[in-house]
């Protein structure tokens, strides 16, 4: 399938001119957690019928939509479109806050709007309605795996001929709580910078909200930036021209991407831009399909080469066509999304 | 005595606003320029049914009042004026 357009909020800001930013700028240091700026959450036509969504929503609802509008995709044609959100914690920013009321205020003293918005598929339903799509609308969630589930999903939605295109994203939000689990679960980096070379046994991590959306179809058309070539499924293995680690310290071991490594294959990771989050797969996706469409490489934001690999150190002229961002998840099982620049 | 009341209710109008502004989540509404007798739903402050559900919430919450009547409701909920009158009468009893 193709990438016909793409939609990115994150801590540096809304939209692909905020992306190739990031990426030109380098790592800066986000402090605690890198955290989406509130003044890229109030886009008021976009947002006007989520008056009482959640950020964690309207970080959705503006990745989808600015997706979408990306693509170029004709008004007519939004009935064939379906809606795959994939997070990997839900909205629980809210659903935090609604548990908190109950034992502030007791059951009967609880939001019926706080408990509507807790529940993981409200975000996706806001998507569709703010479009005014009919399509199918799912949530994914599988924690680190979950934008990979959701790219399988869009495949097989596509190849059905279920939709002739397909809005599959990635959100998720850094509330008080998370950071307080994370500080507590994780080994946080206390200099703010994720090492995605080191390739520890207990890595260092930081964590990270934001929304990456793309529209996906199988109509070589409307092929904007690259093609996502096979299933992200495990053992799938295909020679990549360059290779995005994914190595965010949310998932504990690294080192299984040491062994991924061997054959001198050029690396870069975009983690100390995007920050630790189940989700980075999808960022990592939006950066190397920009990079395929742009025909340039950035350099890796940290750059830190214990082993000696071989490291993006500069900005270059893209010279490749095969891009591969490798994720190991919790069960140290290595999920691969393939970007082709050109025919799938 | 009716000075005092008087006092009472602005009292109560000023944190009804604050409180529908924040609680209600309306963007661009500043409390001080709702109207004592501007109507909540409809046309007015363009209120609707689930805002209505979020209202009971905030009496129950911050005034200790229940509104189990929605027929009375409807009476009760047409302005801040008629709100904070229901709050005044409720609360002394």
């Amino acid at each position: 399938m193709y990438i016909a357009g793409i939609g990115i909020i994150f801590n540096r800001g809304r939209g692909l001119a905020s992306l190739e930013k990031a990426l030109t700028e380098g790592w800066v240091n986000p402090n605690s957690a890198y955290r989406v700026p509130p003044e890229a959450l109030t886009d008021k036509a976009v947002l006007k019928e989520a008056r009482r969504a959640d950020n964690f929503t309207k970080m959705a609802v503006l990745a989808a939509h600015d997706a979408l509008a990306d693509s170029g995709i004709p008004e007519e044609e939004k009935q064939k479109l379906g809606i795959i959100l994939s997070t990997g914690f839900g909205p629980h920013v809210t659903t935090f806050s609604f548990l908190d009321d109950i034992l502030t205020y007791g059951d009967a003293g609880v939001s019926p709007t706080l408990f509507s918005h807790s529940v993981h598929n409200a975000a996706a339903s806001y998507i569709a309605l703010n479009l005014k799509t009919r399509g199918p609308t799912l949530t994914m969630t599988q924690f680190a795996d979950s934008f990979q589930q959701a790219i399988i999903l869009a495949q097989a939605w596509l190849e059905e001929k279920r939709c002739a295109y397909v809005l599959v994203g990635s959100v998720d939000q850094c509330g008080k709580v998370m950071e307080y689990i994370c500080s507590q679960k994780l080994k946080v980096a206390v200099d703010g910078k994720i090492k995605p070379f080191n390739f520890s046994k207990n890595p260092e991590s930081v964590p990270a909200e934001g929304s990456a959306f793309f529209l996906v179809t199988n109509e070589a058309k409307y092929n904007k930036y690259c093609a996502i070539s096979g299933r992200p499924f495990p053992g799938d293995k295909e020679e990549a021209e360059l290779l995005i680690l994914d190595s965010d310290g949310m998932c504990g071991d690294e080192r299984p991407y040491g062994s991924a490594v061997e054959n001198n294959v050029p690396l870069t990771a975009y983690a100390p831009v995007f920050g630790s989050l189940p989700g980075l797969s999808a960022f990592s996706t939006a950066a190397g399909a920009l990079m395929l469409k742009n025909g340039k490489i950035y350099a890796s934001p940290v750059q830190e080469n214990p082993h000696g690999l071989n490291i993006l150190t500069a900005r270059q002229t893209l010279t490749v066509h095969k891009i591969n961002c490798l994720r190991y998840n919790c069960y140290l099982e290595e999920l691969v999304i393939r970007l082709r620049r050109g025919a799938r | 005595m009716a000075e005092n009341k008087e006092e009472q209710l602005k009292a109560i109008r000023k944190k009804l606003k604050e409180l529908l502004v924040s609680h209600l989540s309306l963007e661009d509404v500043v409390p001080e320029k709702i109207k004592d007798d501007e109507i909540l739903f409809g046309e007015g402050l363009g209120l609707d049914s689930l805002d209505a559900v979020e209202i009971v919430v905030l009496l129950q919450r911050n005034f200790g009042l229940e509104v189990k009547d929605m027929s009375q409701g409807r009476k009760i909920f047409y302005s801040v004026d008629t709100l904070a009158n229901y709050i005044y009468d409720n609360q002394k009893k």
